[in-house]
């Protein structure tokens, strides 16, 4: 108590300054117009700045949901898209395509589990023959070739992944439309080998390469990767180095294709054989 | 005591009615807006307590923002020249102190100590007040060009209302 009055006593001009100089600022700040919107503004900058900060991080927490928001839409607008594209081809060439039908469907699916570091990589994601699901079905993650579902369960679908020894993939060169087998060469989770392009046709690095569309497994023209890399061994073929679309380490949510026409196309192939 | 009250009550009526009726109209070209009710704090005895000095600085400045519909601006800035007068005085005093009782003067402590000390509370509070004004630092130099011509100005009038003061 002693040393609180000593203290104002010793200060007491100061305090009474201080005082006098918060009311003089308290009427600067709230009684003329200018000095007024100064103030409010300068606390909104203040605020806001806050509060974009926090809208920032509750964002970030909800990412999840928002992804799968995301995710559900692209399908919806994927299907539309390829209704519509359809549409217009019966249009055009109602001769050639009397189908006047989807052929391919979309559905989004998240993986369950992932691994890249094997020689025989496979990924589950979370749909199964519930969901329409089976066998040979292909599957898109982000716009890239991922793999293809190999066995179903109810609820649950495991898929071979591209980065799979036993996978193969027809893919082309997108400029030229040569066409060759696509693997995956066991040692960079980011680098498949396209073989069978024979070496008079011309490759350059940044080429894309993309699906044919001929397994009846993966739509035409879904992009696969970009060459990096190309060498002459001694063979007639290339060997071309493909930069993978698909970051497999940074999966999470998949787009699975379903070919409406594949019974069809694969009875009529039977049938000639 | 009541005759001291008194002279200096019609000092601060005069300086306020000069500010308010005469100086407060002078605009000249934006740069130069002479403040010389400052005066008032200026001519208030040595010896005068510290809350008084600080409450009657806080009041005139109150008084020409009432007259020139300001709140708080020339408050807070004679306010602030209240407050640091009493380091001026003591920072400039003469060599053998003040005498008891005795008010600031030119006469008395001589042109240049007067001259000092004038030219010190009135930047002061000149730059507290044009600060204070275009509430902002964009435009700093330009302000401080303000806050320079202006205390000239004002210094000049009050030396001229001082030498005729004690003159008469």
């Amino acid at each position: 108590m002693r040393s609180l009055l000593n203290f104002l006593e010793r200060y007491n001009n100061l305090i009474i300054f201080l005082i006098l100089e918060g009311i003089a600022f308290y009427l600067l700040a709230t009684r003329n117009y200018y000095h007024n919107t100064r103030v409010v503004n300068g606390i909104r900058w203040f605020t806001y700045g806050i509060e974009e900060k926090i809208t920032n991080t509750k964002s970030y927490l909800n990412l999840r949901e928002i992804n799968e928001n995301l995710a559900a839409e692209n399908t919806a607008l994927r299907n539309s898209i390829n209704r519509l594209v359809r549409n217009d081809n019966s249009v055009f060439f109602s001769v050639s395509d009397t189908v006047y039908q989807q052929q391919y469907q979309y559905t989004t699916a998240r993986l369950t589990s992932n691994s890249v570091n094997k020689q025989k990589n496979f990924f589950t994601i979370n749909k199964g023959t519930m969901n329409g699901l089976t066998k040979d079905m292909a599957i898109i993650a982000g716009g890239g070739v991922a793999g293809v579902i190999v066995d179903c369960s109810e609820n649950f679908s495991v898929a071979m992944s591209l980065l799979n020894l036993d996978f193969r993939l027809s893919a082309r060169i997108k400029s030229n439309g040569y066409f060759g087998s696509l693997s995956w060469d066991g040692r960079d989770y980011r680098k498949a080998i396209l073989s069978d392009i024979p070496q008079h046709v011309s490759v350059s690095i940044g080429d894309t390469i993309e699906t044919t569309g001929f397994s009846a497994i993966f739509p035409e023209g879904v992009t696969v990767g970009t060459v990096i890399d190309y060498e002459k061994p001694g063979s007639d073929f290339y060997k071309i180095t493909v930069l993978l679309e698909t970051d497999f380490r940074k999966l999470h949510f998949v787009d699975v294709v379903a070919n409406k026409r594949k019974k069809e196309f694969t009875e009529l192939e039977k049938q000639i054989k | 005591m009541i005759n001291s009250i008194l002279r200096f009550g019609l000092i601060f009526i005069l300086l306020v009615l000069l500010q308010v009726l005469m100086f407060n109209n002078i605009q000249f070209s934006g740069y130069v807006n002479p403040y010389v009710y400052i005066m008032f704090i200026l001519l208030l005895p040595v010896e005068i307590p510290s809350w008084l000095l600080l409450l009657l600085s806080f009041g005139t400045g109150m008084i020409i923002d009432i007259f020139s519909t300001s709140p708080g601006m020339h408050s807070s800035a004679s306010l602030m020249a209240g407050f640091v007068r009493p380091y001026v005085l003591r920072f400039i005093s003469p060599r053998d102190g003040y005498e008891p009782g005795a008010t600031p003067s030119m006469f008395v402590y001589g042109f240049r100590w007067f001259l000092l000390y004038t030219v010190i509370i009135v930047l002061v509070h000149h730059t507290t007040l044009f600060y204070l004004e275009v509430f902002r630092l964009t435009d700093f130099f330009r302000t401080l060009l303000r806050v320079i011509l202006s205390t000239v100005f004002t210094s000049g009038f009050v030396l001229i209302i001082e030498f005729y003061r004690k003159g008469r």
